[in-house]
């Protein structure tokens, strides 16, 4: 598995799944949790991003997601995109299932 | 740690751990490790008192079987509770050496656990939580039947099976007489 | 087939129970995710990329029309009105949420299923023969022996926490269609010289990271004693395999480290000192079980059915579909289909509620409701009056289920790479359908002949690639999905782990690779009759290796 690769000052974002749905969420800037990744709270810097992970894991310990972590994005766009392809699928959807009706 | 026996809180423990490098008390019941015994076997077989035992889960146990006799308990360790190597040991010391003792479970035993442990003799159980008995009652209620035969001397469903058939057979043949 | 006493029901509906309330304990803080893991994974629920996926045993690949119309309702009840059905022959339900999980294993429950080690370190659901009790070339039906196998390993309490996984496969037949040679235990049932029946028990195969090609530790062993002896087998296991190295904790890894004779030596010592106690099978209870599988009740047929005939003459697409998709059934006049999950383009393996809905009235009204699931993620309908034939391939049609590709270069197997899966390293499914439509022209495809593709996503192998004549592994290549190609693979009763041909290619290059062997194989074959893997074992690696790196 391509796990997220050591980040130094780039902008990046918190992911975790929420543990109640299973759904892929992204972590806003005012604490909550999105499965947009259009919400998530951007930071560009280490000690920001080591911030947003402690909040993140607080919110870990009370049952609210499972295993938080940060990913490297592109914000340069919107909404930013996540620089590895595994994250773009995580944040996108399975690229099988857009051909498939949504139910 | 709260300790449990055959489903009950025991208050003390009526051994005492002695550590490795520790003198042997004048008398009473000691646990002493695998190791020890291996040193002192001979004087820890002088004494009048009750011995435990603790086997580190990596032993095998088919060394050891001889000797459990000689115990009055052996305690077993769960490091991690994902790591099931004591489920053997201790189905192979109640089953294959007829080890009557007490078996204790101890390390990172957890309620979700302790209906496979009673399954394979364990009997004792150290659990670190304030409700143990009440966990315990609650686990190894979790399941009516047993698919499997085991030390506990429960009935498997293909043996129930057969018998609810064979006692069938018998009505059936009677009727017809 | 089998169906639950009150014992079994009881049992999985206490297990429903249990993990309510695990569940309960892990949303109120009681055991940690840590602790709650295991047990979630106990009960099939994973944690995905997207979602939480629930796998569903499909104890050795048998269902019935009630089941699977189950699978259908739960699959639009709790999922987005689709399965999928895997190598393992168990079905996974790809977006469940965990506070809906106990309703959906409740759901099941009723259908006489579960989801019960379908995951973790324990004995896993027992795979055989997607043709058990109706090939022709059958010596007993390996379905009895699955299900004694079941019962033995299910809540089996000295084996729930193994160093690893643990996976059996039974084969009834000496052409095996269960892969028995690339699992921890393989039972291949055969007649000894006194001509009795009973099983090579072979040990140690295995894919992941380190392939191997299981060996023999028994030649033959009586049924009586088949629970003793996997007994003695899984508690040498418990007690030396590996558990300081996740990749090196498989069986495969113990019996390749202190080889063959000495695990035989530790598994016949455990054995011998076991046989004779209470889990030595008595012939009624093995009597018992079997009644359960007897036959149906079969027509008395003889020739040639004259519609068969008829449509086989007259109707050129179904005798494409009858020539591909059919085997030979021991009863006369009958025949097994192999109902295709792969139509070109489509996501291998995958069926829509409306599809299972269909398979079951189809299964009801011509093969005695009953459905099988293949390894090769099929699904079968296994007692097919030939007579019936030209009825059922109209029937499948309607609901593209009559594909006439079964064996072909478009019958693929697919993990579900990353677009599920958190292990991935690179998508298995989006390559599966590219390459599947390169194959989709039936003259091209049948003229190319058996041919076996498989893909995974990552070296876990859970597509079998090692085992593909073709096999196709995904690979991160500096942050961009790769492929590594190898050849030579089997599974059958020839296993062998398939030979790299060269470096990683990506996506669209990996994709033309495969059309460039093919040509290949085209070119070199000595006559149509020699398959690819033939072809490749005569020929060698070289030339195929050459067409696909010659270009550049
Ligand atoms: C999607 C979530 C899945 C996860 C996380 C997963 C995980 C794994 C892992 C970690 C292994 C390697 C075990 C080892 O080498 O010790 C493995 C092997 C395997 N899995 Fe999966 N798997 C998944 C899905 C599937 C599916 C969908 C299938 C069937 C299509 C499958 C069938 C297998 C098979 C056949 C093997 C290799 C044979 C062996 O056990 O050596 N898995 N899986
Ligand atoms: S092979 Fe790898 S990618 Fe494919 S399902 Fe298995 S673990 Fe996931």
């Amino acid at each position: 598995m391509a796990k997220a690769p050591k980040l130094n000052s780039q902008p990046q974002v918190v992911t975790a799944n929420h543990l109640l749905s299973g759904d892929v969420v992204y972590l806003t800037k005012a604490a909550s949790w999105s499965r947009r990744i259009a919400d998530a709270a951007v930071v560009a810097n280490v000690e920001a991003g080591a911030a947003l992970l402690a909040e993140a894991e607080t919110q870990a310990k009370k049952n609210i997601v499972i295993a938080p972590y940060l990913i490297p994005v592109d914000a340069s766009v919107t909404p930013p995109k996540p620089i590895q392809y595994r994250e773009v699928l995580r944040a996108e959807g399975p690229s099988t299932e857009k051909a498939r009706p949504a139910a | 740690m709260p300790l449990l026996k055959d489903g009950r809180l025991v208050g003390e423990d009526a051994f005492q751990p002695v550590a490795d490098d520790a003198a042997l008390p004048e008398s009473g019941a000691v646990l002493v490790t695998y190791a020890r015994w291996q040193a002192e076997k001979e004087q820890l077989s002088g004494r009048n008192d009750p011995l435990g035992i603790v086997l580190p889960n990596t032993l095998d146990v088919l060394d050891f079987g001889a000797e459990a006799e000689r115990f009055d308990l052996i305690v077993l360790t769960f490091p991690k509770f994902s790591d099931g190597r004591a489920y053997s040991q201790a189905r192979l010391l109640r089953e294959r050496f007829g080890y009557r003792g007490e078996l204790r479970a101890t390390g990172h035993v957890l309620q979700d656990q302790l209906w496979a442990m009673q399954r394979s003799g364990f009997d004792a159980f150290e659990i670190p939580r304030d409700d143990a008995a009440e966990a315990f009652a609650k686990a190894i209620s979790t399941f009516s039947h047993v698919y499997q035969p085991t030390g506990d001397g429960r009935v498997s469903a293909l043996k129930q099976r057969l018998a609810i058939q064979n006692k069938d057979g018998r009505r059936k043949q009677e009727a017809a007489e | 087939m089998y169906e639950y006493d009150d014992i079994d029901q009881t049992l999985v509906d206490e297990r429903v129970a249990q993990f309510r309330d695990q569940v309960a304990r892990r949303l109120s803080g009681e055991i940690s995710e840590d602790e709650f893991k295991p047990l979630r994974l106990q009960n099939g629920l994973y944690l995905q990329l997207h979602a939480y996926m629930l796998r569903i045993a499909i104890p050795y690949g048998t269902l019935s029309s009630r089941q699977l119309r189950g699978l259908a309702q739960i699959g639009c009840t709790y999922d987005r009105g689709w399965g999928h059905f895997t190598t393992r022959q168990n079905l996974q339900y790809n977006w469940i949420k965990l506070e809906e999980t106990a309703d959906a294993l409740a759901d099941l429950a009723k259908i006489q299923m579960h989801a019960i080690q379908t995951s973790g370190n324990c004995i896993r659901n027992t795979t055989t023969d997607q043709f058990a009790g109706a090939a022709h070339d059958e010596i007993e039906d390996p379905r009895v022996w699955c299900e004694i196998i079941r019962q033995w390993s299910t809540f089996h309490p000295e084996f729930s926490f193994l160093p690893r996984k643990f996976k059996i496969a039974v084969t009834g037949s000496p052409n095996d269609r269960a892969a028995v040679r690339v699992h921890d235990i393989g039972l291949r049932m055969h007649k000894n010289a006194a001509g009795e029946i009973g099983f090579e028990v072979i040990v140690g195969g295995g894919l992941g990271r380190t392939p191997f090609i299981g060996k023999t530790i028994r030649d033959f062993l009586p049924k009586q004693d088949l629970l003793s002896y996997l007994e003695a087998i899984l508690r040498v296991y418990n007690q030396f395999g590996r558990r300081d190295n996740l990749y090196k904790a498989r069986i495969k890894i113990l019996v390749h480290e202190i080889g063959i004779e000495a695990m035989r030596e530790k598994v016949e010592a455990e054995f011998a000192a076991s046989k004779d106690g209470a889990l030595k099978l008595p012939q009624d209870a093995i009597d018992q079980i079997a009644a359960q599988f007897a036959p149906p009740a079969f027509e008395k047929l003889s020739g040639i059915s004259a519609e068969y005939a008829n449509a086989f003459r007259t109707d050129f697409e179904f005798g494409l579909w009858a020539r591909r998709n059919t085997f030979k059934h021991k009863q006369p006049g009958y025949s097994i289909v192999t109902i295709s999950l792969k139509k070109e383009g489509a996501p291998p393996g995958d069926a829509s509620a409306e599809q299972m809905n269909a398979v079951a009235d189809i299964a009801d009204r011509y093969s005695f409701g009953e459905i099988r699931v293949t390894h090769e993620q099929n699904l079968v309908l296994a007692h097919v009056k030939q007579s019936d034939l030209p009825a059922v391939f109209k029937a499948l049609k309607a609901y593209d289920l009559a594909t006439p590709n079964v064996g072909l270069a478009s019958d693929i197997i697919a993990c579900p790479g990353l677009d599920y899966c958190a292990l991935a390293n690179a998508r298995s499914i989006p390559i599966a359908q590219q390459i599947a439509l390169r194959f989709k022209n039936w003259e091209r495809a049948h003229d190319i002949g058996e041919l076996k593709i498989k893909i995974s996503g990552c070296i876990n192998a859970c597509g079998h690639h090692h085992v593909g004549h073709i096999g196709i592994l995904g690979v991160d290549k500096a942050g961009e999905e790769f492929y590594q190609i190898t050849l030579g693979g089997a599974a059958d009763e020839q296993a062998a782990i398939g030979d790299l041909i060269g470096p990683a290619l990506n996506t669209r290059d990996a994709v033309d690779a495969i059309d460039t062997l093919v040509e290949t194989y085209l070119r070199l074959r000595n006559s149509s009759d020699e398959r690819f893997l033939d072809t490749y074992r005569r020929v060698g690696l070289a030339p195929f290796k050459e067409a696909v790196y010659a270009v550049a």
